[in-house]
């Protein structure tokens, strides 16, 4: 007879933080595979992805796309997409686009000082190659945890798992019969621990910002920046997305950081809605986006 | 796709006080990451490093917040490989993690075992850390067990990477040896 368990519950440290996986639904042995398959997957985007390693996928593009097409391997175009949908839907609230430039194209782009700067909307995605019009360099930062979520989820299905959840720092899906509810831990020095969604087949992230900033070199540096002028912006709020994909969540996180109520539109054309809580006098505030409870409920 | 907002939007939310644990996980016992990491072991042989090498790592690659555990991993008359299990401590957070190297000190794989996370202070008294001394997935400490799945401001992983380097240094300077 198949032994039937009812949760196995794993982490590992990637992508900078803590990845757990709850998952159940089958025979011991499977779920465990399939777990590890789920951890192979997080660890293949870790490597992709990382803009700290000089070896990814992400650094390579980012030194050699200006001059000539780079082909990219399947997570580099799902994710490239999926950010370039986000920045046409959102305005350029999100933009990949904002890395760090590599040595190489800095001495570029200070050849020619009179190009505007670069966005979004420089980088293209042509049958599986990309290719930067202007000297950019794309960061992953804000969308590839979630979307190494989504590679776990699916690699958990794949392996039989019925019910999950993945939670990478923070960045989470469910998949299964059975609901969970997410507590969100605000951002700052006030930092409390709230009850904040239960969600069943969806993803949830957040961003915390609380109020941190740093002077380096004599300028202020923040966790967020404003795509239009480059500058950084001061934020307490902490924002929660519930989506259908992670990698969706993740993005939007920055979107509605930065735009407020004004995301509205975007998120409901992407099928997302938000919650955003701002300290407010020894309490907090909560302001919820796209609609009331359970309004995003329908088709996967 | 199902989604419930649970806090009601325009009011002022009161957070209630904090617990003492704000958020903790059991994954794994120290003997199931044995069989994980070595399933094909015959024995796991605690080992013991002198104190000075000890002293000497901390001064280059920072302090262990705990003695960590060593085992020389046998397969038969072989060396497998060694399993450390080891604690480190972040701004909020105690975690239990093991490293497992190859015969050749390579990493085969590294996990955590515990997650604890805290308010304040509390997490850099040793008798706050020592309840959780030798506990185990099947005797969990209770905690606030309805928290599952925590999302906000993401916590580093910095402390794991800097835990493991402590360890990669023992095994240089003595365990290859041994």
């Amino acid at each position: 007879m198949p032994e039937t368990v009812v949760d196995i519950r794993r982490a590992q440290p990637w992508l900078g933080t803590r990845v757990e996986i709850v998952a159940s639904g089958g025979p011991l042995r499977a779920v465990e595979a399939a777990i590890e398959a789920a951890f192979a997957a997080i660890a293949g985007v870790h490597h992709a992805l990382s803009a700290q390693d000089d070896d990814s996928e992400l650094a390579r593009v980012n030194r050699a796309a200006l001059g000539a097409p780079q082909a990219v391997s399947q997570a580099f175009r799902d994710v490239l997409a999926c950010a370039l949908d986000v920045a046409r839907e959102s305005g350029g609230a999100f933009d990949p686009a904002l890395g760090m430039l590599p040595a190489a194209a800095r001495a570029v782009a200070a050849g020619s000082p009179a190009a505007p700067r670069a966005t979004w909307r420089d980088v293209r995605l042509h049958g599986g190659a990309v290719r930067f019009a202007r000297p950019l360099a794309l960061d992953f930062d804000g969308i590839a945890k979630g979307y190494a979520v989504d590679r776990a989820i699916a690699a958990l299905v794949a392996g039989g798992v019925t019910a999950a959840c993945v939670n990478a720092g923070g960045d989470l899906r469910v998949i299964g019969p059975r609901d969970e509810t997410v507590h969100v831990r605000t951002g700052g020095a006030q930092s409390v621990l709230l009850p904040v969604a239960t969600i069943g087949d969806a993803a949830l992230a957040t961003s915390a910002y609380g109020g941190a900033r740093r002077s380096i070199g004599g300028r202020f540096r923040t966790p967020l920046i404003e795509p239009r002028n480059r500058l950084p912006v001061m934020s307490t709020r902490t924002v929660s997305i519930v989506a259908p994909t992670c990698m969706l969540a993740d993005a939007l996180t920055k979107v509605v950081a930065l735009r407020g109520r004004r995301a509205a539109a975007t998120l409901a054309r992407l099928g997302a809605s938000a919650t955003i809580l701002t300290p407010a006098r020894g309490t907090w505030r909560c302001t919820r986006i796209a609609g009331a409870p359970a309004a995003t409920r329908g088709a996967d | 796709m199902r989604c419930a907002w649970l806090l009601p939007a325009g009011g002022a939310i009161l957070a209630a006080p904090y617990a003492q644990v704000a958020h903790a996980a059991e994954y794994l016992s120290v003997d199931a990451a044995q069989r994980k990491a070595f399933p094909e072991a015959t024995a796991f042989e605690a080992i013991v490093v002198a104190a000075d090498v000890k002293a000497a790592i901390a001064k280059e690659a920072g302090r262990f917040v705990v003695e960590p555990r060593i085992w020389r991993v046998r397969g038969g008359d072989r060396t497998l490989g060694w399993l450390f299990v080891d604690d480190v401590i972040g701004k909020q957070e105690l975690i239990t993690y093991a490293l497992a190297l190859d015969a050749t000190g390579a990493v085969r794989s590294l996990e955590i075992l515990a997650y604890r996370e805290t308010h304040g202070d509390a997490i850099r008294l040793p008798a706050w850390r020592a309840q959780f001394t030798g506990k185990r997935v099947s005797d969990p400490v209770r905690l606030d067990a309805d928290i599952r799945n925590v999302s906000g401001a993401t916590l580093s992983c910095r402390h794991v990477t800097e835990g493991v380097r402590r360890l990669l240094l023992i095994h240089e300077r003595v365990l290859a040896h041994a």
